[in-house]
């Protein structure tokens, strides 16, 4: 540490950073930082402040109000009515947001490994149509699934949003994990090959360990739009396979929309992606490849 | 334990040609060194016979069986990649280690653990075993790269440029170390490199490669004293061996070679040229003797510049147009001094100036010295 600051530029650039932070545009621009973070965090307090909210106070309190989580116990099915199937919408979006990203991933990694080490007939073409299922808007398929998922008796469960997600989950890992590998050298397979390996051994031995990055924040990013997907469960699911985005909507409708309800409900559908993106904090930062480069 | 040949490979990449119909044979214990240029094939050659590419036309052949179609991993051929290709979330010991527990390498673990200790220790390397590749020196990298071939079962081994990003000094140092490992000696190599001096070093024979095809094959001494062509004497030698331009002059069947400004006159003695074909005489830099030398030739001119290569000096002499290098001890050099160096006819290559080709001379004397690359090495890079 010591060694450290003693750096003469180091030292330099602090104290360069210090004077910043008092001149006229440092603290504009610390000003600005601030006004950034109103913006973009009032709303997380606000939902935050409704979820705390009895139905009366909603309309007639900004902030000054009893805290009560009557909500959170309403939308838990804790309280007395205990009628609200929250739960099982949370499980629900549990059980296709893991399930789509399961199967992204057993399919997605070997063919964004195939794309990035092989050329064959068809494999430019065959990329760029995975990629545009993420442009094309989903609403503009949706009524065809419908119908289709209608008749195959897909509607409503679980593997047909599974199957769905797939639209959304799989061209994300693909063209994330097709960069990883290509930044792998090939040299390194090629190494596992002359030890003795065969090739899916040295796929599986040598590059997917190099990949473990890129997989984790893949699956973390495909999860999160899964987790957030509106549309395909809002139109594709009834009753029992709907998760929380269309649940949380739910308490919206009737003649007196429940906002606090929803408001609670939105927020602990907050928690998953959450928790998954702090655990996986470690992998997200790249870095596992050095040492495979020249010296 | 085995021979190795390629037969006729071309190598394509889209319109590129990487190799254009190469033919090897190395010997069965053979250390055989591929020279040349970068681009000339030399590693798409290693990959052709590692079956990690696959050759557009033309088979190999390892111990007398085609292995062309054979994968890689089936061909027991054992490579040390010019970038090390250690695996970098495996330890070192585990990185040698890994051929050991591969199906077809299998080693019991407390066999294999003997085995690295001991291939560790020959390397210096033995202390570095629970280190991570990236926690490692160039020259660390590269013995552990060494190791991992050395360790495992091979009947060929393929090292790319295995010292060509080390410094100076630990490449002089490695490659007097590679020579003396027993396992390089008695195991066939095909031994990639750009460095003239590790190819004279270490090669049994060399085979000298240019844009995809083979130029020259044969021991130090052929290539040394005997180069087919130009290219082959330039890449050979440092500083580069000394081309003078001029023709060829006939008169009683004897002939000569002689500059355009007729400042040098060189005889040749007989020559299958016509007079006025447009030649260059070579002659090597640590060849140039100065002073005149009875039974030499002398060249005459004035020193142009002197530059210090440790214990010797570098002279260019301006001949004319024309200049010259000499390597000499000697010392006291003055830049514009009138200087004569002399050269040894023994020594005198010539070759086509429009082709390249060397003409054989009729040699007086003929005997032939080995080739004064030992002193290259100790000087040169001092």
């Amino acid at each position: 540490m010591a060694a450290i600051e003693a750096n003469p530029v180091l030292a330099e650039q602090e104290e360069r950073a210090a004077t910043r932070r008092w001149s006229v545009g440092g603290i504009a621009l610390d000003l600005l930082t601030i006004v950034y973070f109103i913006f973009a965090l009032f709303p997380l307090v606000w939902m935050l402040l409704l979820s705390l909210k009895t139905p009366d106070q909603l309309f007639t309190t900004y902030f000054r109000f009893t805290p009560t989580l009557d909500s959170y116990r309403a939308v838990l099915g804790l309280d007395a009515s205990g009628s609200v199937p929250f739960v099982r919408f949370f499980i629900n979006s549990l059980i296709v947001s893991f399930g789509a990203v399961l199967i992204s991933l057993l399919v997605g990694v070997p063919a964004a490994y195939a794309f990035a080490r092989y050329q064959f007939k068809g494999g430019e073409s065959l990329l760029f149509t995975l990629l545009s299922f993420r442009f094309a808007p989903e609403l503009m398929v949706i009524i065809p699934i419908y119908v289709i998922y209608q008749r195959i008796g897909l509607f409503d469960t679980h593997l047909g949003l599974i199957w769905v997600y797939q639209l959304i989950t799989l061209p994300l890992i693909v063209w994330i994990l097709r960069s990883y590998f290509q930044d792998l050298t090939p040299e390194l397979e090629q190494s596992a090959l002359l030890d003795g390996y065969s090739r899916p051994q040295a796929f599986v031995k040598v590059a997917l360990p190099l990949v473990k990055p890129g997989m984790a924040a893949a699956a973390l990013l495909a999860f999160i739009f899964a987790w957030n997907s509106f549309i395909f469960p809002f139109i594709l699911t009834g009753s029992n396979a709907q998760t929380v985005t269309v649940g949380a909507l739910s308490f919206m409708g009737g003649a007196t929309p429940r906002y606090n309800l929803t408001a609670a409900a939105a927020l602990i559908a907050l928690i998953p992606p959450l928790l998954l993106a702090l655990s996986i904090q470690r992998y997200l930062v790249r870095g596992l490849t050095f040492g495979a480069v020249k010296g | 334990m085995a021979t190795l040949e390629v037969r006729g490979v071309r190598k394509e990449f889209g319109k590129l040609v990487a190799l254009d119909g190469l033919d090897l044979d190395v010997g069965d214990g053979e250390f055989f060194v591929l020279l040349g240029p970068s681009g000339a094939g030399k590693t798409t050659t290693l990959k052709c016979v590692a079956g990690l590419e696959t050759p557009t036309a033309g088979r190999v052949f390892i111990g007398g069986r085609d292995v062309t179609d054979v994968e890689p991993n089936a061909r027991r051929v054992a490579m040390a990649f010019e970038n090390y290709a250690l695996y970098p979330q495996e330890t070192v010991f585990d990185n040698i280690a890994f051929p050991l527990r591969s199906k077809r390498y299998y080693l019991p673990p407390a066999e294999a653990k003997s085995l690295i200790e001991r291939v560790t220790a020959t390397l210096g390397i033995g202390h570095l075993l629970e280190r991570m590749p990236g926690e490692l020196s160039g020259g660390q990298r590269q013995r552990v790269a060494l190791a991992r071939v050395l360790v495992r079962p091979a009947d060929v081994l393929l090292l790319d440029e295995p010292l060509s990003h080390l410094d100076a000094k630990l490449r002089a140092a490695m490659r007097a170390e590679l020579k003396s490992l027993g396992e390089l000696q008695q195991t066939t190599s095909l031994y990639v490199t750009h460095d003239y001096l590790e190819a004279l070093a270490l090669g049994d024979r060399i085979a000298v490669l240019r844009a995809g095809k083979l130029v020259q094959v044969g021991t130090r001494e052929d290539l040394w004293h005997r180069p087919v062509d130009v290219f082959v004497a330039r890449a050979f030698g440092q500083p580069q061996i000394n081309l003078l331009g001029g023709q060829i002059e006939q008169r009683d069947g004897e002939a000569a070679f002689v500059t355009p400004d007729g400042l040098v006159r060189v005889p040749l003695g007989p020559v299958d040229l016509p007079s006025g074909a447009a030649v260059e005489l070579g002659v090597r830099p640590r060849d140039l003797v100065f002073g005149e030398e009875p039974g030499m030739h002398p060249l005459r001119g004035r020193i142009y510049v002197v530059e210090p290569l440790g214990r010797q000096r570098e002279a260019t002499i301006q001949i004319g147009s024309q200049q010259i290098a000499v390597v000499t001890p000697f010392e006291d050099l003055q830049p514009d001094a009138l200087a004569t160096v002399s050269a040894p006819p023994e020594r005198l290559l010539l070759f086509d100036r429009d082709a390249g080709q060397r003409i054989p001379l009729a040699m007086p004397g003929g005997v032939e010295e080995t080739p004064q690359w030992r002193e290259v090495e100790v000087s040169g890079r001092g």
